[in-house]
C-alpha cells in the first residue's frame, strides 16, 4: 500500500507563506479534503453505500418521531399475533402484536451503534497497538505483534462466542465481543503504515528538533493513518453488524434490546420461518445485508482513493 | 429516554402511520419480491414408506444429542425414550391412567414392612438374540448398578436403598431393601441382558454402540445409529404385548427447529414436537397445512415464578443477596397481584397453556387444586399499588417505589437464555412491574445453576416435570432440601423452609390412603400459594405435531386427551399405525435419491451457468459497443 | 464471516503472521537466498507456532473455566442426585483438584492428544472430534474448493476488463451475497429450494448429512444430495472473498513492468494473461485462502446448525451450552491449531514459490 500524501512533506513551506502556520494547515486539509471527496466521488458503489448509510442514519435518529416509544412495549401493542401486512401494518407483526415495521426501525439504533461502538473499539486498539508498535521497535514491538499475531490466528467467530458465553448477555458484551476479536487486522495494517511514515526523513527532523515520542505519535504518524484508520473503520462496521446478528442468532444477544439481529433470533423462536411468516423474517436479514454492503462499499471506495491501483471501480 | 413530548406527537396514531406507510412503501417493494418466496405451500406428501420391500417407517424428527445408549449412563430424554423402546423395564405405565400395569414382571407383591419386594417375572419374552429373558437378567443389572459406581450413574438413585436383589428361579425376582421405598412399582430402569453385559469391562466407557443390532428385549431392536445423524430401530415381531405396527423406527436429526417443521410439512418425517415444544406460529400454520394433525395435550410442567426467601442453609446460615424487600409477604403479594396471567396465556403462549395457579398441572385430576376466591390472587395493579403504598414502598418524584431506607425497589431475575418463554414474560413483567414503580432486569444465562445455587438472584424463572407421584416436586420445598453448606448444590428448589409445608410433607410421606394423601398434598399447595414464594404462571401444554397420511393413529398418554413424544411408556411409537397405502411406495430414500441428485446438480450448474452467460453476454455486449 | 476485510485481503499473505512481510511493504520474502538461511527462517517459524499453539493451550484452559456453571450439576440433567454422587462425579472428572493441578494435568495429556472425557458423552474428546471430523472436513472442503475455483475465476475476469459493466455487476453481486448474514440465507434456502414454494419443487433435505440405510454408490448421492443447500450457502457467503483477493492481485500484477514488457514482445493480450499475470496473480490468492480456511472451518458453526450438519461446529454449540468443558476445550484448541498451521504452512512455502524471490 502506497502512503498517502494528502498531508505531510509540507512542514518545511511554512514559511514563505504570509499567513499563520496554523491556518495554512487547515487550509490544506481542506483543500486535500476536497480532493478526497472529487475522488470518491467518482466511486458510484461507494457514493451508493453512503446515501444508503446518510438514509438509514435519519432513520435511526428519527425513530422515536417516526415510530413513537411506545411501539416498543408489549402490553400496549395493538396488534394480534404474527398479523399478515395490512394497512395498519404495513410489515405485519411480531409474535406479540407489535409492529415488524416500527421495530426495525427501533432495531437500526440499536444494530448501528453496536456496529460503531464495536467498530470503534476494535480500530482504537488496532491503531494503538499498530502505532506504538512501529513507533517504539525492538522487545516491545517483538512483544506486541507476538499478541497480535496470535489473536489474528484465533477463528474470530469462535472467540466472539466463547467470550459472550463466558459474560453476561448484554449489548456491551457484544461489543466487546467484537471490538476485541477484531483489532489485529488493523494493527498489523497502522504498523505498517507507521513503518513507512517513520523511515521518512522530516520525522528525523522533528526528532533532531527535540520531538519526544508522544509529539511524533500524536502529531506527524497518527494524521498519515487516519486515512487507513477510517477506510478500516467502515470495513470492521459492516463486519461488526454481521456479527452483532451472528451472535443474536446464537442466542448470544441481549434479549431484552431490540435490534435487528435480536428481532431474527425473535423471529425464528417464534417459529417463523416453518411458519411462512416472511414479513417477520427477511426484512431483518434485508437490511442487515443492506447496512453492511453499505459499510463495505464505502469502506472500498475510500481505500481505492487512498490507494488507486486497487482499480475499485470507478 | 421517557421524553414527554415524544409521546404527545405520537397521540394520533394515524398520521403516525400515515408517515410509517410513506416510508415503507418501497421496502414493502422490494419485499413483496421475496415474500413469494418465503410462503410455503402445500408440499407434495412423500409415503411412509421407504424404497426397500414396502417397508413401513416411521420418522421422528429430534434435536437433542443421545448422550450415550448404554442404559447405565443415559440421561437425555432422547436417549431415555429410545432405552424404552429397546428393553422392558419392570412395570410400565397404563396410557389411560398412569397407574402401574405388568411389563417383564406379570406380579408384584411386597412384605408386611413393605421391605421385602418379590416379582414375576413373565416366561414369555426372549432377548433378541434368542435367549430366554429371566428373572437372573433383572437381578444382574440391578446388582451391578449397586456394586458400580459407574453404572449407577443414570438410575443411582433407585437402588441406592436397595439391600440385596436375588433371582431364586428363572421367574423369581427378590428385592431387599434397607427402609420402605415408594418408587418399587415404578422402577424406570431398563432390564439388560445379563449374557451380553457382562462381558463389559469399564461401564464408565462402555456405550452401547458399537455392536448392531443391540440385544433388546422392547418392542424394537436397535440396529443402526449415526451421531447427530439418525438412530434406526426395527420392530420387533416376537414381542410379546404384540408387534408394533411399524417396521422401522428412525429417530433423526433437526438441529433446528424450523428446519423440523419444514421437514414434516414436506414429508420428510412423520413426527415432529419441537423442543420443548411447537410454537404457537408453528402450530397454527400446521393446523391449516394438508395430512398434518396438530397434537396438543396438557403439559406435565408448571411454568413459574420463584422468589428467593433469603437463602440459608439447613443449620440457618445466610447466604446470597436476594433483596431484603421480598421477604415481605406484602410486597410479594402486590408483584404477583400486578401479573396478568390471563395475558400471559394469551399473548405469549398464545391459548396453547392453562392459566396457572395450583403447583400441580391439571393433568394430574387427582392432586390439582386451585385456590379460595379469597386466596387468590387475582390481576389489579391497583390493589398492588396499594399493597405496596401500605408496606411502606411509596412512589418518588420520579414514580420509583422507594424503601425507608431510600433505596428504589430494583429486583432481578434469573432467566434461561435457551427458553423464549422466559425472554417473552420477562418484557411482560418489566412492563407491568414498570408501570407499579418497581425496576426489572432481566438476566439470561445459559446456565443459571450457578447464582441459583448461590442464592444470587431475586426472582427466577422456574419449572418442573411433575411425575404422577408428585412426592419429589414437593420434596424440594421442604426445609430438608436445604444444602448442608453455602452455595453447595442441593435439592432445594428455592430456599424455602416453611415450618407448616413441613408438617403436611410428613403426613403425606406416612399416609397409605390415596384420597386421604391427595387431600394433604392439595393442602399443602395451599400453604405454598399463600406463602407467595411460588407463583404459577401457566401450564403450558405439548404441541405436537404428525402427517396423517403417514401415521393413521397413534396413542396419545394420558390416553384421552395427551401427549405422543416422552410418555412414561412406549405406547406412541408402538401403537402407531401406518396410513393405508393407496400410493406407490417410492420414498425419499433410495431410488428416487439419484434423480433428485440429477435435478440438484443440474439446477445448480444451470444457476451457474446462466450467471455466467449472462455476465458474459453483458460483457461482449458492452465491449461491442 | 471472519477478521479479514477486504483490506486485509489484498495485503501479502505474510500479513497473517510475521515474517516476509515484515520489512514493511515490499519485503516479500527472506533477502538471502542460501539454504541456511532459509532453514534458520523456517526454524523461527516453527518455533513461533509452536509458541502459539501453547498460548492457545492455555486460553482454552482458563477461558472456558470463566464460564458460569457447575458443570457436574449440568451432567445430571436436573435429576435428583445426593451429595454423595455429585462429589463422586467431580472426582470422577478431577474437578476437585486445585486449579493449577487440573492444568498441568490437562497440558500434559494434551501433548499426548487426550484432551480428557466429554461431560455429556462420557467418552474420550478426542473420539468425539474424530466422529465429527469427516462431515466437516467433507462440507467445508467441498465448499472451499468450489468457492476457490468460482472466485479465483470470476476474480480475473473481473480485473482484466476493469471497471466494465461485467466487472461492476460481478463485484457488486458478490458483494451483496457477502454482507448477508449466513444463516438467515440458510433459512430461507430451507424455506425455498428444500420445502417448496410455488413453482420450485422442494428438491433438497431440509438437513442432515444422509437419509441412512443406504450403501455403495447410492450413500454417496444421498450424501451429495443433502451436501447442495448448505455448500451453497458457505459458496454464496465466501466466494466474494477469493474475488476480491484475486481481482486485486491481478489488477496489481498488471500494471507491473514485466507485463508491458511481454505485450511489447508482442504477446496477444489473452495469452499475456494466461502465461503471466493470472499465474503470478494467483499465488498471493491461493495463499491467503490457506489461510483464511481455519476461518472458514470456525465459521461451518453457522451453517451446520441450520443444516442439522452433523460435524465439529455443532458440537462446539452444543458443547459451550452445557458448558462440556473438555470437548470444549479440545475444539477450541483443534480450531486454532489448525489455524496456526495453515499460517505456519503458508509461511514456509511462500518464499520458495514466490518467483520474484527466485528459486
Amino acid at each position: 500500500m502506497t502512503v498517502h500524501e494528502t498531508t505531510d512533506g509540507a512542514a518545511g513551506q511554512g514559511g514563505a507563506a504570509p499567513r499563520s502556520a496554523r491556518a495554512l494547515a487547515r487550509a490544506r486539509r481542506l483543500h486535500a479534503l476536497a480532493r478526497f471527496w472529487r475522488q470518491y466521488r467518482s466511486h458510484r458503489g461507494g457514493v451508493f453505500g453512503l446515501a444508503v448509510l446518510v438514509v438509514i442514519a435519519l432513520l435511526a435518529l428519527a425513530a422515536p418521531l417516526l415510530a413513537g416509544e411506545e411501539s416498543r412495549s408489549v402490553t400496549d401493542a395493538t396488534g394480534g399475533a404474527l398479523e399478515e401486512p395490512s394497512g395498519e401494518f404495513l410489515l405485519g407483526t411480531d409474535q406479540f402484536g407489535r409492529d415488524v415495521l416500527a421495530l426495525l426501525l427501533w432495531g437500526t439504533r440499536v444494530s448501528l451503534m453496536v456496529g460503531l461502538l464495536a467498530a470503534f473499539l476494535s480500530v482504537a486498539i488496532g491503531a494503538l497497538v499498530g502505532i506504538t508498535a512501529g513507533h517504539f521497535k525492538g522487545w516491545y514491538a517483538t512483544v506486541v505483534m507476538r499478541i497480535t499475531d496470535w489473536f489474528l490466528v484465533m477463528p474470530t467467530l469462535v472467540l466472539a462466542i466463547a467470550l459472550s458465553t463466558v459474560m453476561a448477555r448484554s449489548l456491551w458484551t457484544t461489543i466487546l465481543a467484537i471490538g476485541v476479536t477484531t483489532w489485529p487486522t488493523t494493527a498489523r495494517l497502522v504498523r505498517a503504515q507507521t513503518l513507512a511514515v517513520e523511515s521518512r526523513p522530516y520525522i528525523e527532523r522533528a526528532r533532531a528538533l527535540g520531538g519526544g515520542h508522544g509529539h511524533i505519535m500524536a502529531r506527524h504518524v497518527l494524521p498519515n493513518v487516519m486515512p487507513l484508520v477510517l477506510a478500516q473503520t467502515t470495513l470492521v462496521i459492516s463486519l461488526a453488524i454481521l456479527t452483532e446478528a451472528t451472535l443474536a442468532f446464537l442466542g448470544l444477544g441481549d434479549p431484552t434490546v431490540v435490534s435487528w439481529g435480536g428481532l431474527l433470533q425473535d423471529a425464528r423462536e417464534a417459529g417463523a420461518v416453518s411458519s411462512g411468516n416472511w414479513w417477520y423474517i427477511t426484512p431483518p436479514g434485508l437490511a442487515i445485508a443492506l447496512v453492511a454492503l453499505a459499510f463495505t462499499l464505502c469502506g472500498r471506495a475510500i481505500e481505492s482513493v487512498l490507494n488507486p491501483k486497487l482499480g475499485v471501480s470507478r | 429516554m421517557d421524553r414527554p413530548e415524544q409521546h404527545g406527537s405520537s397521540t394520533n396514531p394515524r398520521t403516525r402511520r400515515g408517515r410509517l406507510r410513506l416510508l415503507a412503501a418501497s421496502g414493502v417493494a422490494a419485499m413483496s419480491l421475496t415474500a413469494g418466496l418465503a410462503t410455503p405451500l402445500n408440499p407434495a406428501p412423500h409415503e411412509a414408506e421407504a424404497a426397500d420391500g414396502g417397508k413401513k417407517t416411521l420418522t421422528v424428527a429430534v434435536a437433542q444429542s443421545v448422550d450415550s445408549l448404554s442404559p447405565f449412563l443415559a440421561q437425555t430424554l432422547v436417549s431415555t425414550s429410545i432405552h424404552r423402546l429397546m428393553y422392558d423395564f419392570l412395570t410400565n405405565y397404563d396410557a389411560k391412567d398412569n397407574s402401574t400395569v405388568p411389563a417383564m414382571a406379570t406380579e408384584w407383591e411386597s412384605s408386611d414392612d413393605k421391605l421385602t419386594w418379590t416379582y414375576t417375572i413373565r416366561s414369555d419374552a426372549k432377548w433378541s438374540d434368542g435367549e430366554k429373558v429371566t428373572a437372573e437378567d433383572a437381578a444382574w443389572t440391578f446388582n451391578t448398578m449397586m456394586e458400580d459406581e459407574a453404572a449407577a450413574t443414570a438410575n443411582g438413585s433407585f437402588t441406592s436403598n436397595f439391600k440385596k436383589v436375588t433371582a431364586p428361579g428363572p421367574d423369581k425376582l427378590v428385592v431387599e431393601l434397607k427402609k420402605p421405598q415408594a418408587t418399587m412399582t415404578a422402577l424406570d430402569v431398563p432390564i439388560v441382558p445379563k449374557h451380553v453385559w457382562e462381558k463389559v469391562d469399564d461401564f464408565s466407557k462402555f456405550n452401547n454402540d458399537q455392536d448392531f443390532p443391540v440385544v433388546g428385549n422392547g418392542p424394537f431392536v436397535l440396529t443402526e445409529y449415526k451421531r447427530d445423524s439418525y438412530v434406526k430401530l426395527t420392530a420387533n415381531k416376537d414381542y410379546w404385548r404384540g408387534a408394533p405396527k411399524f417396521d422401522e423406527l428412525v429417530f433423526r436429526y433437526y438441529k433446528d427447529q424450523d428446519a423440523a417443521v419444514a421437514a414434516l410439512r414436506k414429508g420428510e418425517v412423520s413426527f415432529a414436537a419441537g423442543s420443548p415444544s411447537l410454537t404457537p406460529a408453528q402450530a397454527n400454520s400446521l393446523a391449516k397445512a394438508d395430512n398434518i394433525k396438530v397434537n396438543e395435550g396438557p403439559g406435565r410442567r408448571f411454568f413459574a415464578l420463584a422468589v428467593n426467601p433469603g437463602a440459608r442453609t439447613k443449620d440457618g446460615e445466610e447466604f446470597g443477596d436476594g433483596h431484603p424487600a421480598l421477604q415481605d409477604a406484602k410486597v410479594r403479594e402486590a408483584l404477583f397481584t400486578a401479573v396478568d396471567r390471563e395475558t400471559i396465556v394469551d399473548r405469549v403462549f398464545q391459548g396453547n397453556a392453562v392459566e396457572g395457579e395450583g403447583y400441580i398441572p391439571p393433568r394430574f385430576g387427582d392432586y390439582f387444586w386451585k385456590p379460595s376466591a379469597e386466596q387468590k390472587r387475582a390481576y389489579d395493579p391497583a390493589k398492588a399499588a396499594e399493597l405496596l403504598d401500605d408496606a411502606g414502598y411509596e412512589k418518588n418524584a420520579e414514580g420509583k417505589r422507594v424503601g425507608k431506607d431510600g433505596k428504589p425497589l430494583d429486583f432481578r431475575i434469573l432467566c434461561h437464555a435457551t427458553d423464549p418463554n422466559d425472554k417473552a414474560v420477562g418484557k411482560y413483567l418489566q412492563e407491568w412491574w414498570g408501570e407499579l414503580g418497581i425496576g426489572l432486569k432481566v438476566d439470561c444465562l445459559d446456565n443459571v445453576s450457578d447464582p441459583w445455587a448461590a442464592g444470587e438472584y431475586d426472582l427466577a424463572f422456574d419449572g418442573w416435570s411433575v411425575n404422577p407421584d408428585p412426592d419429589f416436586v414437593l420434596g424440594i420445598h421442604t426445609c430438608a432440601a436445604l444444602p448442608n453448606k453455602p452455595k453447595e448444590s442441593s435439592a432445594t428448589d428455592n430456599f424455602i423452609c416453611d415450618k407448616e409445608f413441613d408438617k403436611l410433607y410428613g403426613q403425606q410421606l406416612a399416609e397409605y390412603d390415596p384420597a386421604k394423601r391427595a387431600d394433604l398434598v392439595k393442602q399443602m399447595q395451599s400453604r405454598l400459594y399463600d406463602t407467595g414464594y411460588m407463583n404459577v404462571l401457566a401450564y403450558p401444554n405439548a404441541v405436537e405435531a404428525y402427517r396423517t397420511d403417514q401415521i393413521k393413529s397413534i396413542t396419545t398418554m394420558p390416553q384421552a386427551a395427551g401427549n405422543i413424544y416422552g410418555q412414561d411408556g412406549y405406547w406412541s411409537w408402538w401403537s402407531a399405525v401406518p396410513a393405508d397405502d393407496d400410493a406407490g411406495s417410492e420414498g425419499s430414500g433410495g431410488l428416487s435419491t439419484g434423480a433428485m441428485v440429477g435435478i440438484g446438480v443440474a439446477a445448480v450448474l444451470a444457476i451457474g451457468a446462466g450467471v455466467l452467460f449472462g455476465l458474459r453476454r453483458r460483457a461482449t455486449a458492452e465491449d461491442r459497443e | 464471516m471472519s477478521t479479514d476485510s477486504t483490506a486485509a485481503l489484498v495485503k501479502s499473505p505474510g500479513a497473517a503472521s510475521d515474517g516476509p512481510a515484515e520489512a514493511g511493504p515490499s519485503g516479500r520474502g527472506p533477502r538471502s537466498r542460501s539454504a541456511a538461511a532459509y532453514l534458520r527462517y523456517v526454524a523461527g517459524k516453527l518455533a513461533g507456532a509452536a509458541v502459539s499453539l501453547f498460548a492457545v493451550l492455555v486460553t482454552s484452559f482458563f477461558l472456558f473455566r470463566m464460564i458460569p456453571g457447575d458443570p457436574v450439576k449440568h451432567m445430571t440433567q436436573g435429576r435428583p442426585v445426593s451429595t454423595e454422587q455429585l462429589a463422586a462425579m467431580r472426582r470422577e472428572f478431577g474437578l476437585d483438584l486445585p486449579l493449577w493441578q487440573q492444568f498441568t494435568d490437562y497440558c500434559a495429556k494434551a501433548l499426548t492428544g487426550d484432551f480428557g472425557m466429554s461431560y455429556q458423552f462420557r467418552a474420550p474428546v478426542i473420539d468425539k472430534i474424530t466422529e465429527a471430523l469427516p462431515a466437516t472436513l467433507l462440507l467445508t472442503g467441498t465448499a472451499f474448493v468450489i468457492y476457490t475455483v468460482l472466485g479465483i475465476w470470476l476474480g480475473a475476469r473481473s480485473a482484466w476488463r476493469g471497471g466494465k459493466f461485467g466487472d461492476r455487476f460481478g463485484t457488486a453481486f458478490a458483494l451483496t451475497l457477502y454482507s448477508v448474514p449466513s444463516f438467515w440465507l440458510g433459512l430461507l434456502l430451507i424455506v425455498t429450494l428444500s420445502v417448496g414454494v410455488g413453482p420450485i419443487p422442494g428438491v433438497f433435505p431440509t438437513g442432515g448429512m444422509e437419509s441412512g440405510g443406504q450403501s455403495g454408490f447410492a450413500h454417496v448421492l444421498d450424501v451429495a444430495h443433502h451436501m447442495v443447500l448448505p455448500v451453497l450457502t458457505l459458496v454464496a457467503v465466501e466466494y466474494a472473498r477469493t474475488l476480491l483477493v484475486m481481482r486485486s492481485s491481478l489488477l496489481d500484477e498488471m500494471g507491473s513492468d514485466y507485463l508491458t514488457t511481454a505485450r511489447a514482445k508482442g504477446l496477444r493480450d489473452d495469452a499475456v494473461r494466461r502465461r503471466h499475470a493470472v499465474p503470478n496473480a494467483l499465488l498471493p490468492t491461493v495463499t491467503l485462502l490457506f489461510v483464511n480456511l481455519g476461518n472458514t472451518v470456525a465459521g461451518a458453526i453457522l451453517v451446520e446448525t441450520v443444516f442439522s450438519w452433523p460435524g465439529l461446529g455443532g458440537l462446539f454449540y452444543q458443547a459451550l451450552s452445557v458448558p462440556d468443558l473438555p470437548l470444549v476445550q479440545g475444539l477450541f484448541f483443534l480450531f486454532a491449531a489448525a489455524v496456526i498451521l495453515m499460517n505456519t504452512l503458508a509461511d514456509v512455502i511462500y518464499p520458495l514459490l514466490d518467483p520474484r524471490v527466485g528459486r
